[in-house]
């Protein structure tokens, strides 16, 4: 994949797995994610986003977990990996430079 | 809480089995699974929706099933190989798909014609909002008799009062049709008494107005949308008073023949109906409130109806039926009904009332007395017939030539078998090329669509039929639906045939070839030809009936006269006024145009026998009527306006053997009275002359004519026989010296009578199509065999030409087999057209002779035609240089 950066709707699933430890999955993301943002999102979004961040090498994943209220169903449990705690914080390093950057809190002007 | 455990729908997660990567399927049906189990307290439905859109969108490339892995390669290659293989089958043989493309594309052109004009037809009347529960009450009089789509005034609320399963009824009387005025404006409108129920059980768009009273208020009247434009231009009609004057227009009259108008008084309009939004079986311009009736009663401007169950002819009835409930019990307080009001009037002690579902009305069953012209399911089941033979032929044609081609497939099929293709495979593949011939088919057939629906509208009859032809997406569907119906029923046989080859027989080219296949294909050639000379004879039959219609001797001199109508004005003052333009030869007047379709009976009372009457038509004349159309008195004199108790009248010849004299002297001088007590006296006959339509009867009626100016309709002109048109355009002038308010209507009397069988020859027309296109199907079905015939023999022929045969020889062993076949198909189709056309035309009036004659005609036409497909070929490979043919390999 050529970009590897982070969109913004990636960032927020990947912050999500970071608060989820080791409960985070589709459903859970999902939740998550609407809790802070406050937008409603679409399950397929989710794990659309969640199997790009895998292939990028930020996420990794096992199954495990199945219970009855999923209909006996494995879910895939994600984890952050170490280059994803990096790119996290690369991105938050350049916005945390940025904002030093304006010259006044004055929103609006 | 409801439903705290339900489960997801069964059928969205199979739909996502089905699309979704495997690896994946576990994963994401789970979190599907848990997303909806923690929905919560929402309605079963919206949970099932939530969970549904959440499916959908994982219809993302990622959760896509590929077309991968050695199964699936292996089919979707397969699918485009067959693709491949069957297009450039369809490019390399161009000569062989054009006729199955072409003769396909015709065959369903028809088709696709009558899947249109049966798409129109069903969407009448779809518009009514409880259609599925209104009904039409029928009336039918005596036992075997059509019934009557009228029915008695009285039934409407009898059967609402009576009977607690009909919800609501309406009933819409007959008998309103004259002019509006507003200010300077006049319209005629046509329409009915209606009641106020009769927006609640039937849903036309009111585009003003208020549909609950709209109707209730005596003197209110509702107008279609066209004619409030035509009378108040931009104005707001409602609320407006028109005059309205009847001059008993009916709303089935075309050319509006009108008695003298009588005023109505005023009238309030609170409503406008949009009935070009709306295709509907009922046709008006104006909807009169039935409370109205009883003003015009009392001043006896029209007929008391409104407690007469025997005047059955008189109004529609239509009922919304409760909820649940079914036909059977309709049908037994219809039953109830009759027995209680008929079993005791004598005249109607059979009368019986039945029910007509609201959109089965149209196309639907002949029904007497119908308020609108249209085709009942009889022609549709004629013209399917024929368009199914054609579609027969057309498939017959690619049957038989796929699989005469097949031999050279045979190796492409051995391979395929060799390289395990299973038998259904390649069924499937031979399918799979007759669905793609089918689907260009239906490409061209569009084309041909677009013409074929100019003619068939430019019909004579489509004048009163109003279809609407238009191809909208759902008709699209149709027809695709219909030619990959056809790819497969014209597939299906090949597919069997061809794959039931063995492979080592197929790589070995070796021809099993027993006589039974030839058998059946010469069978299926056979039946294309009988068909195609059945329809040739009868084609040429109706024709010749045609011609002997147009040139009838009707027994009276049409020509250079010009009926005039006369619109309720005075024929004195009118005719006064034409006899003065030159050019005008002669002037008489009548009640009606004798041989156009109109008829009026008169009842004597049989001197013979006091209890029996005597049936005759009646027509008034003018004096000058007898001289003008060339009549000639066998006795007595003409009508004179001479002042005596009796009526004068002329009888016909036909109508002095009824009266029961020797000859016509006899009947001069004697009195007849009729049924209504008046007398009359008859003064002279004249010789027979035609007075009714030539399909009506073989036989002249008996007929009376009497003077009678008040009852006079037209005027005939006639006419100097050069220049009549500017004679014609002088009268116009005249006319509207007289009368501004009425249009100028005049017809020559000789189009007049041309054009009553203008129905013949759409008949001509259909039949004479139906039988080109299938002498044509037939012929490139021909065409075909001969071409593959010739190419199979190229070298049979070199050798023989090398050999010293001559070019005539050749062509005769070339053309042998086909010959063999067209005389066989004339042996069996000439008696069997001779057969068939004898038994209608021997129920047919005035009917043209018809002999062997005609059906040597049609027979030397098809063995010309077909001798020429062969020819072309065989002269063409007769004549080819044995050294082009046998060089190579």
């Amino acid at each position: 994949m050529k970009n590897k950066g982070l969109g913004e709707f990636e960032e927020l699933v990947l912050l999500a797995v970071c608060i989820l430890e080791d409960t985070a999955y589709g459903v859970t993301v999902k939740k998550e994610v609407e809790k802070h943002s406050g937008r409603s999102i679409l399950l397929g979004a989710v794990h659309i986003t969640l199997y790009r961040l895998q292939d990028k090498g930020f996420l990794k994943s096992e199954m495990g977990g199945n219970s009855e209220k999923r209909g006996d169903r494995r879910k895939r449990l994600f984890k952050i990996t170490e280059t994803g705690m990096q790119q996290l914080q690369a991105a938050q390093d350049v916005r945390q430079k940025m904002w030093q950057f304006i010259p006044q809190l004055k929103p609006g002007v | 809480m409801r439903e705290q455990n339900s489960l997801p729908p069964k059928l969205p997660d199979r739909v996502l089995n089905w699309f979704l990567k495997d690896d994946l399927l576990e994963e994401i049906s789970g979190d599907l699974y848990e997303y909806y189990m923690e929905l919560g307290d929402i309605p079963e439905w919206k949970k099932k929706l939530f969970y549904c859109y959440h499916l959908i969108n994982f219809l993302r490339p990622f959760a896509l099933k590929k077309l991968e892995g050695r199964q699936k390669l292996n089919n979707y290659g397969m699918f485009k190989n067959y693709f491949k293989v069957g297009f450039r089958n369809i490019l390399k043989y161009k000569m062989f798909s054009f006729i199955n493309v072409f003769g396909l594309a015709v065959a369903m052109s028809v088709c696709m014609l009558i899947i249109l004009m049966l798409a129109d037809q069903k969407s009448y009347d779809q518009f009514h909002e409880n259609k599925e529960r209104v009904y039409r009450i029928l009336g039918t009089p005596y036992v075997g008799s059509v019934p009557y789509a009228t029915v008695p005034v009285p039934l409407s609320d009898a059967i609402k009062d009576r009977y607690p399963i009909i919800e609501k009824s309406t009933s819409l009387r007959k008998g309103v049709g004259g002019d509006a005025i507003y200010k300077n404006q006049i319209a005629d409108l046509k329409g009915y008494f209606a009641d106020d129920s009769f927006f609640e059980v039937l849903s036309f768009p009111l585009i003003s107005g208020n549909k609950n009273s709209a109707l209730s208020l005596p003197n209110s009247v509702v107008i279609s949308k066209d004619k409030a434009n035509q009378l108040f231009k931009d104005e707001n009609p409602v609320g407006r008073h028109i005059q309205f004057e009847d001059r008993g227009l009916r709303v089935l009259d075309i050319d509006g023949d009108a008695d003298s108008s009588v005023d109505w008084g005023t009238f309030t309009i609170t409503g406008i109906v949009d009935n070009d939004a709306i295709k509907s079986h009922l046709k008006f311009d104006i909807l009169m409130s039935i409370s109205t009736l009883n003003r015009l009663q009392e001043d006896s401007l029209i007929v008391d109806n409104s407690q007469k169950w025997d005047a059955y002819q008189s109004a529609f009835s239509y009922i919304l039926l409760k909820d649940e409930v079914s036909r059977s019990e309709l049908k037994d307080a219809l039953k109830n009904l009759s027995e209680r009001q008929y079993s005791d009037l004598e005249d109607l002690s059979e009368y019986s009332f039945s029910s007509q579902k609201l959109t089965d009305i149209t196309p639907g069953i002949i029904v007497a007395n119908e308020d609108s012209f249209r085709l009942p399911e009889l022609p549709y089941f004629v013209l399917s017939m024929f368009a199914s033979i054609i579609m027969i032929m057309a498939c017959l044609n690619y049957v038989n030539l796929s699989v005469a081609k097949s031999l050279s497939r045979m190796k492409e099929i051995g391979v395929r078998k060799v390289n395990g293709a299973t038998r259904k495979n390649l069924m499937f593949q031979f399918l799979l090329e007759s669905i793609l011939t089918a689907l260009l088919a239906l490409v061209i057939s569009t084309f041909i669509l677009f013409f074929l629906k100019e003619a068939f509208m430019n019909l004579w009859v489509n004048k009163y039929l109003n279809f609407d032809l238009n191809v909208t997406v759902s008709v699209y569907l149709v027809f695709t639906a219909f030619a990959l119906l056809v790819g497969m029923i014209a597939g299906i046989y090949p597919a069997l045939f061809i794959s039931r080859r063995k492979p080592v027989n197929a790589l070995k080219s070796q021809i099993e070839e027993k006589k039974g296949k030839w058998g059946i294909r010469k069978v299926l050639s056979v039946s294309q030809f009988v068909f195609s000379l059945l329809f040739i004879v009868t084609s040429i039959v109706i024709y010749n009936q045609f011609k002997f219609f147009t040139e009838f001797e009707y027994g009276f001199d049409s020509e250079n006269i010009v009926n005039v109508h006369l619109h309720g004005n005075d024929h004195e003052l009118i005719s006064t006024e034409f006899s003065s333009v030159p050019g005008v030869k002669n002037i008489s007047a009548c009640e009606y145009i004798p041989a156009t379709g109109v008829t009026n009976l008169i009842s004597l009372v049989d001197k013979r026998n006091e209890d029996e009457v005597i049936e005759m038509l009646h027509q008034k004349v003018s004096e000058t009527f007898i001289d003008n159309l060339g009549l000639s008195l066998v006795a007595g004199k003409g009508l004179t306006t001479s002042a005596s108790d009796d009526e004068l009248t002329i009888i016909n010849e036909s109508a002095v053997n009824k009266l029961g004299f020797e000859n016509p002297e006899e009947a001069i001088g004697s009195i007849w009275k009729t049924r209504e007590n008046s007398s009359l006296k008859i003064v002279g006959v004249v010789r027979d002359f035609r007075a009714t339509l030539l399909i009506s009867g073989d036989e002249i009626q008996p007929m009376l004519m009497t003077s009678d100016p008040e009852n006079f309709n037209f005027l005939n002109v006639k006419v100097s026989g050069e220049n009549p048109m500017r004679v014609v355009s002088e009268l116009e002038e005249r006319w509207k010296k007289l009368d501004s308010r009425h249009r100028f209507k005049y017809e020559f009397y000789q189009n007049e009578l041309d054009n009553t069988n203008l129905v013949v020859f759409d008949v001509v027309s259909v039949i004479g199509y139906i039988s080109f296109l299938s002498i044509l199907i037939a012929c490139l079905g021909l065409l075909g065999m001969a071409i593959y015939t010739t190419e199979r023999k190229t070298k049979e022929v070199g050798i023989r030409k090398v050999l010293g045969a001559a070019e005539m020889n050749i062509v005769l062993i070339l053309s042998k087999s086909f010959m063999k076949l067209l005389l066989i198909s004339v042996l069996i189709a000439a008696p069997l057209s001779f057969v068939v056309n004898k038994l209608w035309l021997d129920n047919f009036p005035n009917r043209v002779d018809f002999g062997f004659g005609t059906v040597v005609i049609g027979s030397l036409l098809m063995l010309g035609l077909g001798l020429l497909t062969i020819g072309s070929q065989t002269i063409r490979a007769a004549r080819q240089n044995p050294v082009e043919s046998l060089k190579d390999e």
